[in-house]
């Protein structure tokens, strides 16, 4: 393992590029030109290269000393530990650490989630795990292993509180949650292995998916709330009736949750009962997130560290999600009669809510408020949006041609706006419906943003095997004058070479952060911290490789770009060194709490510009009247450079906009 | 969800405290009994999935705590119930007599569609007590009081002998299921292009 100053790394193949543990930070830079006064006023004396806003720097020297502990720990585990990326010490120290961060190397088949910053005693757990795995497994090595490990204030909340569940003995916090176990009583079973295992949850049997694969359907499908790993799970929602019927479980058969769902509904119509609403209770390092939408009660239970706010508004997008499937109509059935059982109305439609809790975890278009389009020609997509044009004239409220979860072209008839969010739900719900890729349907949509209370109908049909042609009307006896539509507006694709162009574009892939062309005005410094990096890697390590798994100029890992205008967002593509999906889940997670630290009215936000580093990332985010970028860099990228270059980021989109934006989107724009 | 459909039953257990309630649920569900009284502090949820002919049925059985203290726990706690179970103690006349409370209070909380009809059951629980010596209340007594509000079923019970207690819960699945209502069909609007588009659109937020 490593060791101060050594190579301790083990490369497992060419792809796995990690950056050299001699690499120095350079403490001393003076601020490169080009910068505008904007940045020197917030930067310019920052020399101790804290972070802007981070409100919890004083946990780093902490973190330090965990990693410390860690260390020894790994080389007692021994083995083959392939260490993905080391950390840098906070502070004037010579040797770089390894950090802790394990790909999944051993055969367990899970991979392991973790939720970005604060997480190392959820890391220290994993490898606990781990080596329990590798010993035999036995319960005792694992929580002792805790508890020599985990010192200091991260021990506090994991080891003893382990994953909350409100169905067992939660030390009386409320009278509703003592006792109330369900039908086999094992409201005592959670112990210090759960605690370890906690990581298998959302990844689990995906070790092998590429990011955004998902498999439909609803997984652990046997479990209840008695399993052990059932509440292992780190992040569970729910839709429960008024009257504490089940609706939805992403985890687990909803009939043998009907306990815990009455649990749930105890807990909240007991504040209800004294005419308030309870919207979050914190234990340990578990949210439980309340929503009250009419008779529909929605809950998320997460031990994910996601920022409330962010939690509630994916229950909104759950909802809403409920909404589009059955309209607001529904909420008359209970007026009716409150015994209503909604499931039976929303047979088949499980897969439709697991995918968009996934979306929750991979698609930036869940916390940004936007959608993403396909970069394209800007003459392919202006064919595009002048074939739906015509159609729209016809009295179609609105056409999309989708490719995957990205725009292609969208068109509304006048007046009528589309939110992105109906938008998201749609492809939603029609990308995660297999059904509507083998034949053409005709199916009612609601759109809530749009209107809650009736449904219109869409008229669905793949034109390949990712294009989606949607037109949606209002009259319901319109299906065959949308065939004849989509019929022409096929033949004009395909005349245009639109179709071709949306194939080569899926071909070629997103933007790529290596592709960024160089800038001219290029600081010099930038330029030898990128020579000095590249003779390190090459003087430390055998393979030459590495060098490009640094990522971009300055140390640049990964961007998100939002046109405030268009309510359209472009991201980069993944690439080396955030070739794992736990890397790349680790940042999706850091990117939600900037966005929501960003847009936070609370605690001194909104901000306009963010500078954090902590021992993954370095993270910028800059937010302006026109756009909001958020970038990432390797933990060692210097401010001035980083600064440098989420300026290029902006002008080179600013240079591509008309192909990696859909503009003029009449529906946004009123 | 699957294809199947499966009925999803709320079952309410109410009486005065110490009854045994939470005993024959316990004796119901996990087929155990201590003679160990332990309070219900608010609401204890059990589930049990049984077959009443051919149909699958989960019974989510909401054991509530008898005493008056936590009778404010009201409405949102009574909503949406498909069956309460009255339940006494054949020893203690007083628990009998408060069965007409019981009854009136849940009706006013749960409001229920048709009062005349909800499905209610009584157990007179505790017949094993001293070989039914020290029994107060006679069975004649419990029926006439249930014939008298619209023929509940009435069932003697002892969850500590596991006497009847399969009987009664299988009669109270069949009672909840016989009073559900029919399935409505379920057609909501569509919108009306010309009435809402313009109110609508403006009125959409982004």
């Amino acid at each position: 393992m490593a060791s101060p100053g050594g190579e301790g790394s083990r490369r497992n193949g060419p792809n796995e590029s990690l950056r050299s543990f001699t690499e120095r930070k350079k403490h001393e830079h003076s601020n490169p030109e080009g910068i505008s006064a904007l940045y020197e006023e917030l930067f310019g004396d920052e020399d101790n290269e804290r972070p802007c806003y981070l409100p919890d720097s004083g946990e780093e020297d902490n973190r330090v000393a965990e990693q410390d502990g860690t260390i020894s720990r790994e080389e007692k585990g021994g083995g083959d530990w392939k260490v993905e990326r080391e950390l840098r010490k906070e502070e004037g120290t010579s040797a770089e650490e390894a950090g802790p961060k394990m790909s999944n190397e051993l055969g367990a088949g899970d991979l392991r989630e973790d939720s970005g910053r604060g997480h190392e005693g959820e890391i220290l757990q994993l490898r606990d795990q781990e080596l329990s795995t590798r010993n035999g497994g036995s319960a005792e090595s694992s929580s002792t292993e805790q508890s020599v490990v985990l010192d200091g204030e991260l021990s506090s909340d994991r080891g003893l509180d382990g994953p909350v569940s409100p169905t067992s003995s939660q030390g009386g916090t409320s009278g509703y949650m003592a006792g109330s176990g369900s039908s086999s009583a094992s409201t005592s079973s959670i112990s210090g292995t759960e605690a370890a295992n906690d990581q298998e949850s959302e990844g689990t049997g995906n070790r092998k998916e590429e990011r955004g694969a998902w498999v439909p359907g609803k997984r652990h499908l046997q479990e209840d709330d008695t399993h052990p790993s059932w509440r292992r799970h780190k992040k569970h929602f729910f839709i429960l009736s008024n009257a504490g019927k089940p609706i939805y479980s992403r985890y687990g058969d909803e009939h043998k949750l009907a306990g815990f769902s009455a649990t749930l509904q105890a807990i909240m119509s007991f504040v209800e009962n004294s005419g308030d609403t309870v919207r979050l209770v914190r234990a340990g390092d578990h949210q439980i997130v309340f929503l009250v939408r009419g008779p529909v009660y929605l809950v998320c239970i997460s031990s994910t560290d996601e920022p409330f706010q962010l939690l509630r508004d994916q229950l909104e997008l759950l909802h809403g999600q409920l909404l589009l499937i059955l309209t607001r109509a529904v909420e008359k059935c209970f007026l009716k009669n409150s015994k209503f059982d909604m499931r039976p109305l929303l047979g088949g439609t499980d897969v439709v809510f697991s995918s968009l809790i996934h979306a929750f975890s991979w698609d930036p278009a869940t916390f940004l408020k936007a959608y993403a389009c396909l970069p394209l020609p800007y003459g392919a997509r202006q064919a595009a949006c002048g074939a739906l044009q015509d159609m729209t004239d016809t009295g179609v409220l609105f056409s999309v041609l989708m490719c995957g979860n990205k725009v292609i072209s969208l068109v509304g008839s006048r007046k009528a706006s589309l939110h992105p969010h109906d938008l998201l739900l749609l492809s939603n719900f029609i990308s995660s419906s297999e059904s509507f890729r083998t034949s053409e349907s005709f199916s009612p949509v609601c759109l809530p943003r749009y209107d809650s209370t009736a449904f219109m109908h869409a008229y669905v049909q793949y034109l390949t095997k990712d294009t989606c042609l949607i037109l949606l009307t209002t009259d319901p006896n319109d299906f065959f004058h949308l065939k004849e539509c989509r019929a022409q507006i096929e033949i004009v694709l395909r005349e245009s070479d639109v179709l071709r162009e949306v194939e080569n574009s899926i071909e070629r892939g997103g933007l790529r952060i290596e592709d960024m062309p160089e800038s001219e005005g290029s600081p010099s410094e930038s330029g030898s911290t990128r020579g000095d990096r590249a003779s390190d890697d090459a003087t430390s390590t055998s393979a030459p490789e590495a060098v490009p798994g640094t990522g971009g100029p300055a140390g640049l890992w990964h961007f998100i770009y939002r046109s405030t205008y268009l309510d359209q967002f472009i991201s980069s593509e993944f690439s080396p060194p955030l070739n794992t999906r736990s890397a790349q889940k680790r940042l999706y997670r850091a990117y939600q709490k900037l966005h929501a630290s960003m847009h936070n009215t609370e605690g001194g936000g909104p901000h306009k510009m963010q500078y954090r580093r902590d021992e993954f990332h370095v993270l910028l985010s800059w937010r302006t009247s026109d756009f909001e970028l958020y970038a990432a860099f390797d933990p060692l990228a210097e401010k001035s450079s980083a600064i440098f270059v989420c300026n290029r980021i902006c002008q080179w989109i600013r240079d591509m906009e008309a192909e990696v934006f859909l503009l003029g989107a009449a529906p946004f724009n009123w | 969800m699957s294809a199947r459909k499966r009925t999803l039953l709320k079952v309410i257990i109410l009486g005065d405290s110490g009854v045994g309630k939470t005993s024959l649920m316990n004796q119901y569900v996990n087929k155990k009994f201590t003679a160990q009284y332990k309070a219900t502090i608010g609401a204890d949820f059990l589930t049990k999935e049984v077959q009443v002919d051919d149909r699958l049925v989960t019974m989510q059985i909401w054991d509530t705590a008898g005493q008056e203290r936590f009778q404010s726990l009201g409405v949102a706690f009574y909503r949406g119930a498909d069956c309460c179970v009255l339940v006494y103690d054949v020893n203690v006349m007083r628990s009998f007599d408060n069965l007409e409370n019981w009854r009136e209070e849940f009706l006013i909380q749960a409001s229920p569609h048709d009062p005349e009809n909800f499905p209610f059951v009584v157990l007179g629980n505790k017949v094993d007590v001293d070989g039914g010596n020290s029994r107060v209340v006679s069975e004649k007594k419990a029926k006439a009081w249930c014939t008298a509000h619209g023929n509940i079923p009435y069932f003697e019970t002892s969850a500590k002998e596991d006497y009847n207690v399969d009987a009664a819960f299988q009669c109270i699945a069949k009672n909840a299921l016989k009073n559900e209502t029919e399935e409505e069909i379920y057609l909501p609007d569509t919108i009306d292009v010309a009435q809402n588009r313009p109110t609508k659109s403006s009125a959409c937020e982004c």
